[in-house]
């Protein structure tokens, strides 16, 4: 009989599962939007990945799942839970094994990842300070502009100029990109600023890590082409695409230390 | 593994400053003497009626009355103990030993005084002027502080015995504490650990926090308790790790290690058991108080001193623990704005690269650490960074 193995990353904001195949193929993934209650994110973004695999019903039928990300303590049917530092160290390296350095950008927070030659963690570093250079970074800056995100993160690649955004804060960022707007400035120009400025963030983050050679984004911000373009003129690098969704790469490092494990 | 003989109720002490064994204490008419620091003497504070007492902050909430008076620059222990004298949570101290150590830490027992906020009218304070090189000459001066800022003023103000006789004293029963400790921290050795590293940090804490005359009979019965315990057969640990950093009196950061299978066999935080936990050696024929001031010198490990064979020996100390401990790794904690540890840790990593491939990191953490969930996974990530190559090397020796 086939087995089937399963990574399940509950993050602040967005729930995702893969299944992997006894080979380490993606059979089955999904990304949900986070709940409140990360037992009923996790719930969710297993029954929808499950529902991709034909003879799957349930959590039960896989040999063994790996739960990662903030809430990873709370995946009910996981076998064992590892941080998200490893898992995206592990995602990106079976993904690419020839990536040494992440900048993984989520909903909370902003991490660089050093990754060793077998995809174990060399060194990372994470910010903590509050939500600057993360997702409800962008989020919030997305509603000043009155924009949905998708829009908000390609505004930026249209901007002829930069205008230097000083705070870092989401609170206020916000108060300067309302200043700057009723001043009239363009507001591609502005977004741009803001991107810079993340990117910034993520430079120290990748520096202190020990990042280099060839290096990648994960997380979901890794979509916001106007911080990639941003990242790659700070950090002066062309980054590395992934063939797989940078958003799973948390999800496919758990199910591919449950594979490891359970084989 | 079954609960560890009155481990509950160490719980219960740790839940306040002024605890049951501090109010027995005082109930019989002795002398509490709080302190922050290695510097200040702990066996010091015990001669005579009085008893030291290591202040600590629980269940800390809210620090805004702090950062009103001292800025939210100083380190959260600082303030922590600072809105706890303005919650009242000291009236219990008669006096309050502190140093020159670090300047944030002088402006709590400064503004503590000038506030008037210890509701005690005998209340009194002592700041000493620490040397910041072991010498003859800074022995000198160390010894002249320690006389005229804490011994003295409690003689005086309430009739402490400061004699050679009532140092040697306290010193013995300090030293029997401290034996308890070199047993316990021997079991640490072990490849499965019979006891936690929360269960151990809780030992310290509460050795430092209760008049040692009232916790070393319960300290004793742990002791006996702990010879004859198993671990569990099952050996979960994932990674043996050194701790070293600054003040850390919250037990949940053991919780936290322990939640990631990091096995804690060694730790040189303030309130921890290296240094400070180990017997005090005093000679016949030589005055005590010197050989104790030359002991706590000598001894010290706060990344205050800067001279380079102190810096040499904090990190050649880490190696022979390392070794001694059989560790895995090292983990530098630094609370935020503790200026030392800020600057030990940098040159202490990096020192340390260079002469060993043990695996390090470093987290900077406030002083109230439960429900950290960024510190779980830095901590996490490390252990497992160090676990996973070690499953991977065995199954490499296996397979080959």
């Amino acid at each position: 009989m086939a087995k089937y193995f399963g990574g399940c990353d509950v993050g602040s904001t967005y729930g995702k599962c893969v299944i992997l195949d006894e080979s380490g193929k993606i059979v089955g993934n999904a990304t949900v939007r986070s709940k409140i209650n990360p037992v009923e994110t996790a719930n969710m973004a297993l029954a929808e990945a499950i529902s991709m695999v034909p003879g799957l019903e349930s959590a039960k039928d896989l040999t063994y799942l790996v739960g990662t990300g903030y809430g990873r303590n709370k995946v009910p049917f996981a076998d064992e839970n590892i941080s998200e530092i490893s898992c995206h160290a592990m995602g990106v390296h079976v993904t690419d094994p020839s990536v040494t350095g992440i900048i993984d950008i989520g909903g909370q927070d902003v991490k660089g990842i050093a990754v060793d030659s077998d995809g174990t963690v060399k060194n990372f570093a994470m910010n903590d300070k509050c939500a600057a250079g993360t997702g409800k970074f962008f989020e919030a800056m997305a509603r000043a502009f009155e924009l949905s995100l998708d829009e908000f993160c390609r505004l930026s690649l249209t901007a002829k100029n930069v205008i230097p955004i000083t705070a870092q804060c989401a609170v206020f960022a916000e108060s300067e990109v309302i200043s700057l707007v009723g001043e009239g400035k363009p507001r591609e120009e502005i977004a741009a600023g803001l991107q810079v400025s993340i990117a910034k963030r993520c430079f120290v983050m990748a520096k202190k890590a020990g990042t280099d050679g060839n290096i990648t984004l994960t997380g979901g911000c890794a979509k916001n082409e106007g911080l990639k373009k941003a990242i790659e003129q700070v950090l002066r690098i062309k980054v590395v695409e992934l063939k797989t969704d940078p958003q799973l790469m948390g999800a496919l490092g758990a199910a591919e230390y449950a594979r490891q494990m359970g084989m | 593994m079954k609960d560890l003989k009155h481990i509950h109720f160490y719980e219960q002490l740790l839940d306040e400053a002024n605890n049951d064994l501090v109010r027995k204490e005082k109930a019989e008419g002795k002398i509490a003497v709080g302190y922050t620091c290695y510097y200040v003497p702990e066996v010091l504070l015990n001669v005579g009626d009085a008893f030291s007492v290591r202040l600590r902050a629980p269940r800390t909430g809210s620090l805004d009355i702090s950062q009103y008076y001292m800025t939210a620059f100083i380190c959260g222990y600082s303030r922590a103990l600072f809105e706890r004298a303005f919650e009242g949570g000291y009236n219990f101290l008669d006096y309050w030993c502190s140093s020159e150590t670090c300047q944030q830490m002088n402006r709590v027992v400064e503004n503590v005084d000038h506030l008037k906020l210890v509701a005690n009218a005998k209340f009194g304070h002592g700041i000493i002027d620490a040397p910041l090189k072991v010498s003859e000459h800074g022995l000198k001066h160390y010894m002249t502080q320690i006389k005229t800022e804490i011994l003295e003023p409690l003689h005086e103000k309430y009739g402490v015995d400061i004699s050679d006789e009532s140092i040697r004293r306290a010193v013995k029963e300090h030293n029997e504490m401290c034996k308890i400790f070199e047993e316990i921290s021997e079991l640490r050795k072990e490849k499965n650990p019979r006891i936690t590293p929360r269960e151990m940090h809780i030992l310290s804490l509460v050795s430092y926090a209760c008049p040692t005359a009232q916790i070393l009979p319960y300290l004793k019965e742990t002791l006996e308790d702990l010879r004859s315990r198993e671990a569990d057969p099952e050996n979960k640990w994932r990674a043996r790790l050194i701790v070293v950093g600054s003040e850390l009196d919250d037990y949940s950061f053991s919780e936290i290690m322990e939640s990631c299978r990091a096995y804690v066999v060694a730790d040189r935080y303030c309130f921890g058991t290296i240094p400070g936990r180990q017997c005090i050696p005093l000679k016949d024929d030589e005055p005590a108080l010197e050989q104790v001031c030359k002991y706590y010198l000598d001894t010290n490990a706060c990344p205050r001193f800067m001279s380079q064979e102190k810096v040499h020996a904090r990190h050649e100390e880490l190696l022979r623990y390392a070794e001694e401990y059989h560790a895995d790794g090292i983990v530098y904690e630094q609370a935020k704005f503790c200026d030392f540890w800020g600057y030990e840790k940098l040159i202490g990593t990096a020192y340390l690269k260079e002469k060993t491939n043990l695996p390090m990191t470093s987290v900077d953490r406030e002083y109230v650490i439960s429900g950290s969930g960024q510190l779980m996974t830095r901590i996490q990530a490390f252990v497992e960074s160090i676990g996973i190559k070690k499953i991977q090397k065995n199954r490499g020796a296996n397979n080959g």
